[in-house]
């Protein structure tokens, strides 16, 4: 008890899970700056660090209002992947016949570059945001069939017995046992989807749009305005991080009991 | 015994024939386009084919390119030795210190354009009103388009835009879910013709006073100055080429599709190529051959895109850093 006690407040902000990540990435930009210097980089090659950090602060209220088209569509993409993506899951895990059908045709598709067939959305939804949603959603669909169905076959069929054993009916025995036993699973995939939605999104974007974040890369590029088109990046991996972040504070709200979850608790006798 | 010791020598004999033969080693040089393959770059595979550039002493590579911006950037990081790009997008990059100079300017008016089917009936600026227009957001044409707004007397309310990448803004047009696009006179147009069958009408940026000097070939400048013998027998070879080209269009829309068969179609190949012609000279360099941009087209061009096309206003003080006609032949 004592040892806990004489800890103080700024142990415990040394010790705060986002500062180490946040000292991190200052060293990184810190190697940046000096790597630009000491190889002499040419500011059309790669903009400084300090130059990204200037666009950034002077331009942050045009940025925050194209950052919100790119983050409904990216949150809407996630949300069909999920939807979609562990209904499907429950079928292929429960069925061979489907999953004889259905999976491997499902790992076909994930091969095809969605960068190609991007503009066709386009062509058949028009301008609005709905073909970025669907760009988001194809990019955030496998991750999550796969980790799903992952997480729906490794169910210990002993538990599943004896739930049954003891008159439970399917669907209470699938509430009680296989879905919760799947979720760790499905979180693992929740997450990885989220970032690709991300991506999704952007690519939405590059083919057609006037506004979000994927629209200011694309312009920034062409008017070789590099410290903007990194700080849109920037912009994009913080976005990738928050979303990153949300699924994980819901996991931990979901699945409290999972090993995953465990933090580390200190007894001292 | 003697049968061994005869196909030996031989052997021998015939190597050091064929190794001695002095096949001079042609030098190597790859040419990186502005976009994928159109009517406007018939020269370069017709030089290729008529071995105009083995003469020079030069094995030519080319290779399509994704928009003159990367290009501008691939020439500058020396990936590549020379680039065909749109001549003021080089201007942007080099006032920031790219390493890269225009050593020919081809095309001395611009090509860029408003465009669409020809059952539309926009034929002049007036019917743009109230239509949609397909641009890409900070491409070459999109940055010169509030200029060509200014002299034809429209504003950005008179009509809805959409945006998109290069693919996209040929689909918007040809499934009717934009009336125009912005593209060259002599790209987009063929390949909607391809497409659909249909004609289209560009209305020309320069029939409305925009006089901007367009494609050219540009290099980066330490490749230049490490070979001014090569980089004049490569402009050399481009002169003839284009020389050759511009009297014979339809074979020279033809080697495009004999070094690369998906190039298109031979009809909107030719017509394209027969659109860039008259593209290549002014009034002023009428009975020059290719490439001799006259110093005042530059320096009008530059101004032109410090005052509208948001060229850095520094690029003013001196238009000939962007250009050299040292490189070419007399």
């Amino acid at each position: 008890m004592s040892e806990t006690r004489g800890r103080g407040a700024a142990a415990n902000l040394l010790n705060a899970a986002w500062l180490r990540p946040f000292i991190l990435l200052i060293m990184i930009v810190v190697a940046w700056d000096l790597a630009i210097r000491i190889f002499h980089i040419p500011a059309y090659q790669i903009p400084a660090p300090g130059d990204v950090v200037k666009v950034l602060w002077t331009d942050w209220p045009e940025l925050l209002s194209q950052t919100w088209p790119t983050t409904y569509a990216t949150i809407a993409g996630f949300l069909l992947s999920a939807l979609f993506g562990i209904p499907v899951a429950m079928l292929i895990a429960g069925s061979r016949t489907i999953e004889s059908y259905v999976y491997p045709l499902l790992v076909f598709s994930q091969s095809i570059p969605k960068v190609a067939i991007a503009p066709l959305f386009v062509v058949w939804f028009g301008f609005g945001i709905v073909p970025k949603i669907i760009a988001a959603f194809l990019l955030g669909f496998f991750p999550v069939v796969v980790s799903a169905v992952q997480g729906f076959k490794s169910v210990d069929p002993d538990m599943v017995d004896l739930a049954r054993a003891m008159k439970g009916s399917r669907f209470s025995v699938f509430c009680a046992v296989n879905l919760p036993h799947a979720l760790p699973a499905i979180f693992s995939g929740l997450k990885v989807s989220v970032t690709l939605a991300v991506v999704g999104a952007v690519v939405g974007e590059f083919v057609g749009s006037n506004s979000g974040i994927g629209y200011v890369l694309q312009r920034s590029i062409g008017t070789f305005d590099l410290p903007t088109m990194f700080a849109a990046l920037v912009i994009l991996a913080l976005l990738g991080v928050v979303l990153f972040w949300l699924v994980d504070r819901i996991e931990r709200f979901a699945i409290p009991w999972h090993v995953s979850q465990r933090a580390e608790v200190f007894i001292a006798a | 015994m003697l049968k061994w010791i005869t196909t030996c020598s031989t052997a021998l004999i015939w190597t050091a024939i064929a190794t001695a033969t002095p096949a001079a080693a042609a030098d190597k040089v790859t040419l990186m386009l502005n976009w994928y393959v159109y009517g406007e770059h018939a020269p370069f595979y017709y030089g290729k084919a008529k071995g105009i550039y083995e003469a020079e002493g030069i094995d030519l590579d080319i290779q399509e390119g994704r928009g003159s911006a990367a290009t501008v950037q691939a020439v500058a990081a020396k990936s590549v030795n020379f680039g065909y790009v749109d001549v003021p997008t080089m201007m942007r990059a080099a006032v920031k210190g790219a390493p890269v100079v225009a050593t020919g300017v081809l095309l001395q008016t611009t090509a860029m354009s408003v465009m669409g089917f020809v059952d539309k009936n926009i034929k002049k600026p007036d019917d743009i009103k109230g239509k949609t227009v397909a641009i890409t957001p900070a491409d070459s044409m999109t940055q010169i388009w509030p200029l060509f707004l200014k002299k034809a007397g429209l504003k950005e309310s008179d009509f809805k835009t959409v945006a998109g990448d290069g693919q996209t803004k040929l689909n918007a047009v040809i499934n009717g879910q934009a009336d125009l696009l912005l593209g060259y006179v002599m790209d987009q147009s063929m390949k909607i013709k391809d497409a659909t069958g249909k004609d289209v009408y560009p209305i020309k940026f320069a029939d409305y006073g925009i006089h901007l000097v367009s494609s050219g070939i540009i290099t980066n400048t330490d490749y230049a100055k490490a070979n001014p013998e090569l980089v004049k027998r490569f402009m050399s070879a481009t002169t003839k080429a284009v020389e050759a080209a511009e009297k014979d269009a339809k074979g020279a829309a033809q080697s495009i599709l004999d070094a690369n068969p998906k190039g298109g179609k031979i009809e909107t190949l030719t017509q394209g190529f027969e659109l860039t012609i008259p593209l290549y000279r002014t009034p002023e360099t009428k009975s020059l051959r290719p490439f001799q941009v006259t110093d005042q087209n530059m320096k009008d061009s530059v101004e032109l895109m410090v005052e509208y096309g948001g060229l850095e206003a520094k690029a003013k003080e001196n238009p000939k850093a962007f250009y050299t006609n040292d490189y070419l032949p007399k």
